[in-house]
């Protein structure tokens, strides 16, 4: 499920972690009562910083999206479908402004980014 | 917070050039802390220092609370080194080894060095000397994690090892430090590994240490700004410049550190402008830290 | 801790020590059985403690090899790693030097016990004549202390690094420069006869190694 983290990105470690997380859960990847990898199999896994990963699941443990259990690990809280769709929206939104500030730096103005979307996404297509 | 590791104004010298002068080096307790620098500029000796094995001409070494060279024997209990080279006696057999070990570490733990040994694959009837070196860098790294120690001190633990040997020694080096708060001293050229685990890193260059921050903040840090315009100096500037040179057309490419977004205010001003900032990974950072260092600043 | 050290040290110099022992069991045997005729008649005396001593010399010899190969042995995995995994181990250095010496010393009690057999089996088996008289445990211990010594004085120099090797040779450089000038200057000084009379002759510690090493004598 981590497959893409990437360290070089200036998103910091625990935040690619926690989005992958948010992400999965609000697109119901993740199922409520769903077990995360333990601190320790993660940072294993993934070689990257304990603490890294303690920070991720705290993040998310903050915004309601798991509960961390004492002794027994990390695991999906039920998340109501307004909160899921709010995510959702979140994450569009986040790729829209990538691919805007992308388009700006090659060049591409808004119109012809608009005409690409409509012929890539397909006008009335599910 | 107490530091594992404090070194405070280290000199050394073999022959007539100083190789180590006025060093500081803190390491807090319970970090990952990655030493890098360039080839040469003294990191091992650094580390032999700080273990007790050369004696410095000046400077203070304090190990886990205790100085150093005073009563290093106590201290090296608690403390696992994995060297550059291979060390260990090559006419034991990996058992031999790990039994030889066992002797002198009172906190050694036997079934984990079992379980260790089975998961790097070792043949536990093979004398040191015949492993290849992937299985002797393995080798080392599970003698330094068996013994379950406070401080981890690894010089180079990976280097010249397959990515797979890598990931292996990487993943119980973490797996370690997920189940113990111990503290990790790591030195490396391997910037992309560090940039993974490290929460701390201090940047060695020509006998001295020039930086020592968090990662996030080094890593976040180094920005290189494309500015419209020529802006006049950067005495003032809330951000630190390490180099500026002319763009193509107007304007110019400057290198800062420390940058935070709030910091683009500085350049709101007549006839100058911040067009963009670009992100640089931890190595690309690293090598213009190094290059403005030994370069005249503007 | 001294039973790994011990192990470690075996694998090291176990071929030294078993060859030693071979040697040291058949040389008393060999010196006292090498004066047998052909014809088996009884030994004569002139011609056993002839042969006992042109033999008794590779007592000295062979102490002295294997005090120097088995100390080489000891020192030779630090030297490898280049010293690190001694100097990185919990113990103090003096405490690990010990460890090392009292290892090598264990070690060697297998040639001197094969001395001591052998002298032992070599009196008992042969018709010694009338007037001589066998000191096989006098000879033994006396290989033991030569072999201790020499282990001893070998240790001390291998444990060293390149700069005591250095000083030592420089010392003996020295000395012999110190004795050139004051015999081109006419001097009454003899150095190195001093020198050797206080370290060869007791009580000098190596001493022991000179004189005539007779299994049996009058």
């Amino acid at each position: 499920m981590f497959e893409h983290l990437n360290p070089r990105s200036p998103i910091p470690l625990y935040e690619q972690i926690a989005n992958r997380v948010r992400l999965a859960v609000a697109s119901g990847e993740l199922r409520p009562a769903a077990a995360l990898p333990s601190v320790r199999q993660l940072a294993t896994e993934l070689r990257v910083n304990p603490a890294t990963v303690v920070q991720a699941y705290r993040d998310l443990e903050g915004e309601g999206f798991v509960e961390m259990r004492q002794g027994a690990g990390t695991f999906v809280r039920e998340v109501a479908p307004q909160a899921r769709a709010r995510e959702r929206a979140r994450q569009a939104a986040a790729l829209v402004r990538e691919m805007l500030a992308q388009a700006g730096r090659l060049g591409v103005s808004r119109q012809e980014l608009q005409a690409a979307v409509t012929e890539e996404i397909g006008v009335g297509a599910p | 917070m107490t530091n594992a590791i404090e070194i405070e104004r280290l000199c050394y010298r073999t022959g007539r050039t100083f190789e180590i002068k006025d060093l500081d080096l803190h390491v807090p307790q319970g970090a990952i802390y990655g030493f890098l620098g360039p080839n040469g500029c003294g990191k091992t000796t650094t580390i032999r220092l700080m273990l007790g094995l050369l004696r410095p001409l000046a400077g203070r070494i304090t190990l886990l609370g205790s100085a150093v060279p005073h009563d290093v024997a106590a201290i090296l209990a608690r403390v696992g080194f994995v060297p550059e080279q291979p060390h260990l006696d090559p006419m034991l057999t990996v058992r031999e080894t790990l039994a030889f070990h066992a002797a002198f570490y009172p906190t050694w733990d036997r079934p984990w060095a079992e379980r260790l040994r089975v998961q790097f694959a070792l043949p536990d009837d093979q004398l040191f000397g015949r492993l290849s070196k992937g299985q002797k860098g393995k080798l080392m790294m599970l003698v330094a994690l068996a013994q379950r120690p406070e401080l981890l001190v690894l010089d180079e633990p990976t280097d010249g090892l397959d990515p797979v040997v890598r990931r292996d020694v990487l993943s119980a080096l973490l797996e370690y430090v997920s189940q113990r708060q111990a503290t990790v001293f790591i030195s490396s050229h391997l910037v992309h590994e560090l940039e993974r685990f490290c929460d701390w890193i201090g940047v060695m260059d020509d006998g001295r240490l020039i930086i020592e921050v968090p990662m996030e903040r080094l890593k976040n840090g180094i920005k290189r700004l494309r500015i419209g315009g020529t802006p006049a100096t950067a005495d003032n500037a809330p951000f630190v410049l390490l180099a500026r040179e002319p763009a193509n057309g107007t304007g110019e490419t400057w290198l800062v550190r420390e940058w935070e977004p709030h910091m683009a205010t500085y350049f709101d001003g007549p006839g100058v402008s911040l067009h963009e900032v670009i992100d640089l990974d931890l190595e690309e950072g690293f090598v213009e830290l190094l290059r403005s260092f030994r370069s005249p600043r503007p | 801790m001294f039973r790994v050290m011990l192990y470690s040290q075996w694998k090291w110099s176990r071929l030294i020590v078993l060859l030693g022992s071979v040697a040291g069991f058949a040389l008393p045997l060999i010196s006292v059985h090498g004066a047998a005729r052909a014809d088996s008649s009884p030994l004569q005396a002139p011609e056993l403690l002839h042969a006992v001593q042109s033999w008794g010399v590779l007592y000295p010899v062979l102490a002295a090899t294997l005090g120097l190969l088995v100390a080489i042995a000891s020192w030779t995995p630090d030297h490898r790693g280049r010293h690190v995994y001694a100097l990185v181990l919990p113990v103090p250095r003096w405490r690990y030097v010990l460890l090392r010496f009292g290892a090598g010393a264990l070690l060697l009690a297998a040639p001197i016990t094969a001395v001591l057999v052998g002298a032992l089996l070599a009196t008992s088996s042969a018709a010694i004549p009338a007037g001589l008289q066998g000191y096989p445990v006098a000879l033994a211990v006396r290989f033991a202390l030569a072999v201790l010594v020499a282990f001893a004085v070998f240790f001390a120099v291998s444990a060293g690094t390149a700069r005591t090797a250095g000083i030592v040779l420089a010392l003996i450089g020295g000395v012999m420069l110190v004795q050139v000038i004051a015999n081109v200057a006419r001097v009454d000084l003899d150095l190195v006869g001093k020198l050797q009379l206080l370290v060869l002759n007791w009580p000098g510690p190596l001493a022991i190694f000179t004189g005539r090493w007779m299994l049996i004598d009058v």
